[in-house]
């Protein structure tokens, strides 16, 4: 089944090599391999969900398919279909512009179908030091994709994100050898793999291996945008084209989250665990705080957005954190939830982006005029991601503060306080945006079919989501839960 | 297997080496020498773990040390050169928050800390005489690359801080455990992918935006025009 991940994989970048068109039909013929590689990743991971058995170990016990896993490439196989389709109308605008050249095409298709494979195996890891490898490679694969935009703020941005989390990913090995010279102390062998952490977890000193947690989790936190180490994030996700801040936002946020969800099962098995608790919702709490007050200066749409991310992966903390079953069913809802309405935001914001040039709120005269789906995107997104009912955040955030209540009720009003200040910034700057109106600069931009549909899609989506939950999906988050040994 | 006390002695001379190689990374103003003296860096710590596979036989430790010389003393600071050569930029004299000597105090001041921390908790994981001075001094070494990257402004010694932010935790890893080798392989390959990465970023900061994709392109040959 992996094989088939990588033989299609590589496949698809062997025509990308290939030189049949024209300039000019370039940037269809390399998207259309984009759509297809996603799709075929999609039927891929489906079907390992029905005909694998769960857990499944290939390469050596390196790499592992567990629900988990699949429930990660999954959601993470839907947004890059959805992103592929959205890049075909997106990416050719950009070239009339000249906002990315014809020759970086070849380089911005190649990374963008490299980083799906790479998210993929980095969901299906067993091995702890190879998932860390594979993160460090999803950071090099977006930086590049950043960068194939012609601005130099770009370049600033990428750099900058390179840093942040490569220097935070050091700490993680650092935590790594420890972790495994752990191992090698309780049973002779030492081993980074999963499961066996999960069955010797017990016979680890506590004191050693909450230290060994703390240097992995920094690295971790950083690649998912924890505050104190988020301070690339912003930067890169409003400079980067808006189909990559899709990618960066609902997909690789989501793989340092995992990381932690998979260290924080181990670290569940020891005596250490209230400890690795207290950590994380220590740092939850910050991260809200610290992102809801960036949020309220906010004039850029993409920043807001961006700083909402930062939110959430901070309220996902909290909800690990919390450690119970209930608890982290929500939070594994909330992954999906948060993927879907960021990607709507997104792309909204790109459409956007192409009718004013400009992400600034001030520039959008005429919002329902010019780009009335657009407009309406934005407005159904801000309201589903600060948790309106009948939007699937809503379910989440709900179900995850009510047992936040019966753990802490100062921090639940901390909580609530920060989230009633992410309300406001949202409502203000909606309420300031839309009845803007004055001379038009720009010619009405006619947004293409391609760019449509996937917007159309999650609007439906995020609606049925909200309102009517899979008995399929219930039974795969239980089962989940129960194999994280919750 | 070799079990002789000189051994001992080899590396910890070996450590004073790779301190004193910090303290002229933290310092040094020219690029180039900054260049030469982490090259010189990496050689000492292939050196330590050659000395540490005689001690112990492992051929990881052999094959760790023929890797970082080739990968840490001569790819990445070829590439470095040859970038840094079309960059026009020959020093780096800004400092911020920190002037060399406070840098120096900083990093003293580190090794100390870490070494009071570590007291706490690492002892237990190894009865090896050099095991913990070797930790200590890996990380701390880490902890002083980071303070380049803070405390720097060009690019390009930043990356050189990023660099010695991995011998730190190369030569952590020699002492506390040695993952399995094709893991170490798979680390440093990923490792010198994101500097080649960041020294071409670094350039395309000084440089003109079409350069910089020429130069892009130039890393990724296969997608070249």
């Amino acid at each position: 089944m992996l094989l088939a991940y990588i033989i299609s994989g590589l496949v698809i970048m062997g025509f990308m090599l290939l030189r049949f068109f024209a300039p000019a039909r370039r940037a269809d013929y390399l998207n259309s391999l984009a759509i297809a590689q996603s799709a075929i990743f999609l039927i891929l991971s489906i079907a390992s969900l029905i005909y694998i058995p769960q857990p499944s170990f290939f390469f050596s016990r390196y790499l592992m398919i567990d629900q988990l896993a699949v429930y990660g490439a999954l959601i993470s196989c839907g947004i890059f279909l959805l992103a592929s389709f959205y890049a075909r109308g997106y990416v050719r605008r950009l070239v009339e512009l000249h906002d990315i050249e014809v020759r970086e095409l070849r380089l911005f298709y190649a990374a963008y179908n490299l980083l799906l494979i790479v998210v993929v195996f980095a969901f299906y890891c067993n091995n702890l030091a190879l998932f860390w490898i594979l993160l460090e490679l999803t950071t090099i694969l977006s930086a590049v994709l950043i960068v194939t935009l012609n601005a130099k703020e770009n370049i600033v941005a990428a750099l900058k994100y390179v840093f942040t989390a490569s220097t935070a990913m050091l700490f993680s090995i650092i935590g790594l050898i420890i972790l495994f010279a752990l191992t090698k102390q309780a049973t002779g062998v030492g081993t980074l793999n999963w499961d066996v952490l999960m069955q010797q977890a017990a016979s680890m000193s506590p004191r050693l291996f909450t230290f060994a947690f703390v240097f992995i989790f920094i690295g971790f936190a950083a690649k998912a945008g924890i505050v104190p180490f988020h301070t690339w994030l912003p930067q890169a996700h409003a400079k980067a084209p808006s189909v990559i801040s899709v990618l960066l936002s609902a997909v690789l946020l989501n793989i340092g989250i995992f990381g932690v969800l998979r260290l924080y099962a181990v670290a569940h098995q020891t005596a250490a665990w209230h400890d690795v608790s207290l950590i994380l919702i220590g740092f939850g709490v910050l991260t809200i705080a610290v992102a809801a007050l960036s949020m309220l200066p906010r004039g850029n749409v993409k920043k807001l957005v961006a700083f909402s991310s930062i939110e959430h992966m901070g309220f996902l903390l909290v909800g690990i954190g919390l450690g119970t079953p209930l608890a982290l069913f929500w939070v594994l809802f909330h992954i999906l939830a948060h993927a879907l309405v960021k990607t709507l935001l997104f792309f909204s914001a790109g459409i956007l982006h192409q009718q004013y040039h400009s992400n600034q709120f001030e520039d959008m005269k005429d919002v329902f005029t010019l780009q009335p789906l657009a407009a309406w995107g934005l407005i159904v997104g801000s309201m589903a991601i600060i948790g309106v009912p009948i939007f699937p955040v809503f379910l989440s955030k709900l179900n995850i503060l009510t047992e936040l209540a019966d753990y802490s009720l100062p921090v639940l009003f901390i909580i609530l306080l920060c989230f009633l200040i992410v309300a406001a910034a949202f409502a203000v700057i909606l309420i300031r945006t839309i009845p803007q109106t004055g001379e038009i600069k720009h010619e009405p931009y006619r947004v293409s079919v391609s760019m449509k549909l996937p917007i159309m899609f999650l609007f439906a989506g995020i609606v049925i989501l909200g309102v009517y939950f899979p008995g399929g999906l219930h039974n795969m988050l239980v089962g989940i839960v129960n194999s994280l040994g919750f | 297997m070799i079990n002789l006390p000189v051994l001992d002695d080899i590396t910890k001379i070996l450590f004073v080496l790779v301190l004193a190689t910090a303290a002229l990374i933290i310092t040094i103003r020219t690029l180039t020498s900054l260049l030469n003296i982490y090259s010189i860096q990496s050689w000492v710590i292939a050196a330590v773990a050659f000395v540490l596979y005689l001690k112990n036989g492992s051929i990881v430790l052999l094959l760790l040390a023929i890797l970082t010389i080739a990968s840490k003393a001569f790819l990445v600071p070829f590439v470095m050169r040859r970038i840094q050569k079309s960059m026009h930029i020959k020093r780096d004299l800004e400092f911020r928050y920190l002037t060399p000597i406070g840098s120096i105090l900083v990093g003293t001041a580190m090794i100390f800390l870490v070494y009071w921390s570590f007291s706490q908790f690492l002892p237990e994981l190894s009865s090896e005489t050099m095991f913990f001075p070797g930790a200590v001094i890996g990380v701390s070494l880490a902890l002083m690359g980071m303070m380049v990257i803070f405390t720097r402004k060009q690019m390009i010694t930043k990356i050189l801080g990023y660099l010695t932010m991995e011998n730190g935790v190369l030569l952590f890893s020699l002492f506390v455990a040695e993952l399995p080798f094709i893991i170490e392989l798979l680390i440093i390959l990923d490792l010198v992918m994101l500097i080649v990465l960041a020294t071409v970023l670094a350039f395309g900061i000084d440089t003109s935006i079409d350069e910089f994709h020429d130069k892009l392109n130039s890393f990724t040959l296969w997608f070249k025009e």
